[in-house]
């Protein structure tokens, strides 16, 4: 019985061998890494998708689109260098004759591409996230071309991306619904085992959480990580709520109580569980003597969990302090 | 024969229990008690009672903020049409007092059409931020922007001043306010008596507060050791939209405060509208407002030691993409649409998506899916209404000013 199925899972593991080649065939400078949309321009990365709201809602998609109407494309980009790059973006009518295989060259020997451009979004620089929006009215295929020039060095990074709208390529469905029914029948022989997985790591989660909330308890002095320094805070608001604006006092040692003056430090934190920092920048606004350090622009949003990490600069040694507190 | 037809039997009684059971099921998630609550719910729940929210804070960079003559002149102006282009709109076009100052829209809708639905004014005196993407820090700062929008007012600066210019009760309630009328050939002139114009707005503004709803009634009940079921303040199911408020819908994670806000910036996953890229929030907005002359570090912020701490310690960075601003939940049926682009229209949309919690488009959305029922979905929804209250102002300040 389980030899049985152990052999059927891995006839289908070698069917979607064969088959997932023909789907997830990478269009130009948009590509499939780790099931994450990638568009390479040059050597700068950004998150890419396309939504199409009004018809699909959040489904999303990497390149082409099966549904007419209004696209947006969206860039996030994982490399800062896009943040200040002049980006523009066209769109053009897939006219090279090269389909889903056109490239750079194949659009650079396009005569008029004016003539065939449905979008031009002319060079700019827009930070952290670039978007367009695009209607289209006909099932076709289309080249995307994608431009990033660095301000400081006048370089020019340009990708293309040929895509279909509305799958009119006849070929596809088959495939596709091939690869689903692999897929999922990979994913149902996979499930057995991930219940098992899932269960233990649900056990190790509820361990590990427990155990972060003993640590929480009542501690008065932190250390930090490699043992240099001691740190005690003292808030001008307690107890400590939240939404509310205020400052605190650390008081830093090294390992031996003796008080740390002259130090630089830096102050982060967040909410590991909802994967965001401080609503606010607190930095040291003063030093006070005797190891003692005013920071200021401390503010939490939200009640629960929440981590400090303050790093400490004295004379040559450095080192960081996690102060974890419940609000 | 006679053993077949007794598994028969035994088997319709299989059945008959089951259905029971799902009866009375049924009956107890339908009708049945909720549980009383425990110290730290009752903590909790305590939070959120409008008898605990502090004392309205000064504005230290508005020096007309809490004086009367500032108020009536804020009034005024609210109400008045002349300052727009077309005569026609005033601050109370948008912010209707009828509506919990909004319009009942997805997006305003004045000379054109604004960027965003309009969010209602009470109870903003207590926000560091205004705006859904907190371009503006302060109320007066906020109310300046309208008045020059093409889609909003229309207007500009000089304009509005030769509007208080002309109306002998405006020019003597501004001088005897702010001192000698502007020299409307110097710009630092002109920028400081519109910013005037905003800190009256601002002082009527200041006004407008939540009032006592069916849910304080009920915590006052409370607090004074009253039964927890009491069906005088809060309905069974409202009760039990509450402890999942407070507990499995994680909503007081945002929603939380006497005001139901922490005013501060969150992506929630909302799709864009149609005809607009996705909005990009308080990633843009922290830096418009930066950059804004009329903020609190301003030369214009009556606050002379420019402490300024929401604004020194602002923070930046990616987690503000696509990030707008918490909204209050009192008065929910009366500022409908909902969400920054007005993208639901009832709140079963909005609670089906916080159930959801889809990855948004642009950003990361924070919250995440919720996995309630629709029975469950329905308490929170009785419960939210039972945040419905009056405004606590008085009638006078909730229509036009009568003409002087």
């Amino acid at each position: 019985m389980v030899s049985n199925a152990v052999r059927r899972y891995f006839l289908f593991a070698a069917l979607s061998l064969l088959v997932l080649p023909g789907i997830a065939h990478a269009h130009g400078g948009v590509v499939d890494e780790n099931d994450l949309c990638i568009i390479n321009i040059g050597y700068l990365k950004a998150r890419f998708k396309i939504y199409v709201p009004q018809q699909t809602g959040h489904d999303e998609y990497c390149e082409d689109i099966p549904v007419r109407g209004e696209s947006v494309f969206i860039m996030e980009y994982q490399h800062d260098g896009l943040s200040e790059a002049e980006i523009d973006f066209r769109i053009i009518k897939n006219v090279t004759g090269k389909s889903t295989f056109a490239q750079l060259d194949d659009v650079l020997a396009i005569d008029d591409i004016d003539a065939v451009t449905i979008h031009y979004a002319p060079p700019r620089v827009v930070p952290d996230v670039f978007t367009l929006l695009q209607s289209f009215d006909e099932d076709g295929e289309y080249i995307g071309i994608v431009s990033a020039t660095r301000t400081d060095t006048g370089k020019v990074y340009t990708t293309v991306f040929p895509f279909e709208v509305g799958y009119i390529g006849a070929g596809v469905w088959p495939w596709l619904i091939a690869g689903f029914l692999v897929l999922q029948f990979n994913y149902w022989f996979m499930s057995r085992r991930r219940t098992k997985a899932a269960a233990i790591a649900a056990v190790i989660l509820v361990v590990s959480a427990l155990q972060t909330g003993r640590v929480v308890a009542d501690e008065t002095s932190w250390a930090s990580k490699a043992g240099y320094f001691q740190v005690q805070y003292a808030s001008n608001l307690e107890p400590i709520v939240i939404n509310k604006i205020h400052s605190w006092i650390l008081q830093v040692e090294s390992a031996d109580g003796k008080a740390v003056t002259g130090a630089e430090i830096t102050i982060d934190g967040g909410m590991p569980e909802h994967n965001h920092g401080l609503p606010t920048l607190p930095r040291v606004v003063e030093e006070l003597g005797e190891g003692r350090y005013r920071v200021a622009g401390m503010r939490f949003h939200m009640g629960g969990y929440w981590e400090l990490r303050i790093s400490i600069a004295a004379g040559s040694r450095r080192d960081d302090v996690l102060i974890t507190l419940n609000l | 024969m006679a053993i077949s037809s007794k598994s028969g039997s035994r088997w319709l009684a299989l059945v008959v229990a089951i259905l029971l059971l799902a009866t009375v099921w049924y009956g107890w998630q339908r009708y049945g008690n909720p549980a009383s609550w425990s110290f730290d719910e009752r903590t909790l729940i305590a939070s959120l009672w409008i008898e605990n929210l502090p004392p309205l804070p000064p504005d230290p960079t508005n020096a007309v903020a809490d004086d009367p003559r500032a108020q009536a002149l804020g009034h005024r102006l609210f109400f008045d049409t002349r300052l727009s282009s077309n005569g026609m709109i005033s601050c109370a076009t948008c912010h209707q007092p009828i509506r919990h100052f909004t319009d009942g829209l997805s997006k305003g809708v004045a000379l054109g059409m604004s960027k965003r639905n309009t969010p209602s004014i009470v109870g903003t005196a207590y926000s560091p931020w205004l705006y859904w993407d907190g371009r503006k820090d302060s109320q007066w700062s906020q109310a300046l922007a309208p008045l020059e929008d093409p889609n909003e007012h229309g207007g500009n600066r000089l304009k509005i001043l030769s509007v208080i210019a002309s109306d002998s009760a405006y020019r003597s309630a501004y001088e005897s306010l702010f001192g000698a009328p502007p020299d409307l050939t110097r710009q630092q002139d002109i920028d400081r008596a519109f910013a005037n114009a905003g800190k009256a707005i601002a002082a009527y503004e200041r006004l407008l507060m939540h009032g006592i709803s069916r849910f304080d009634a009920y915590v006052a009940h409370l607090e004074a050791g009253g039964d927890s079921l009491d069906q005088n303040f809060l309905s069974n199911n409202e009760i039990k939209g509450l402890r999942l408020f407070i507990g499995e819908a994680r909503c007081t994670e945002c929603h939380n405060g006497p005001l139901f806000s922490n005013n501060e910036f969150h992506n929630t996953g909302l799709l864009s509208i149609a005809g607009e890229t996705p909005d990009r929030g308080r990633i843009d907005g922290v830096r418009t407002l930066l950059a804004d002359p009329f903020n609190c570090l301003g030369e214009f912020s009556d606050d002379s030691i420019r402490a300024c701490s929401e604004l020194r310690y602002a923070r930046m960075g990616a987690e503000l993409i696509g990030a707008t601003r918490t909204p209050s939940l009192r008065n929910l049926a009366n500022t409908a649409p909902f969400q920054s682009k007005g993208q639901f229209q009832s709140l079963p949309e909005v609670l089906r998506h916080y159930n959801q919690a889809p990855p948004a488009m642009i950003g990361h959305n924070e919250a995440k899916s919720l996995g309630l029922s629709n029975w469950e979905l329905r308490n929170l929804e009785a419960f939210l209404h039972a945040l419905a209250a009056p405004i606590a102002a008085d009638q006078y300040w909730l229509q036009p000013p009568p003409i002087e």
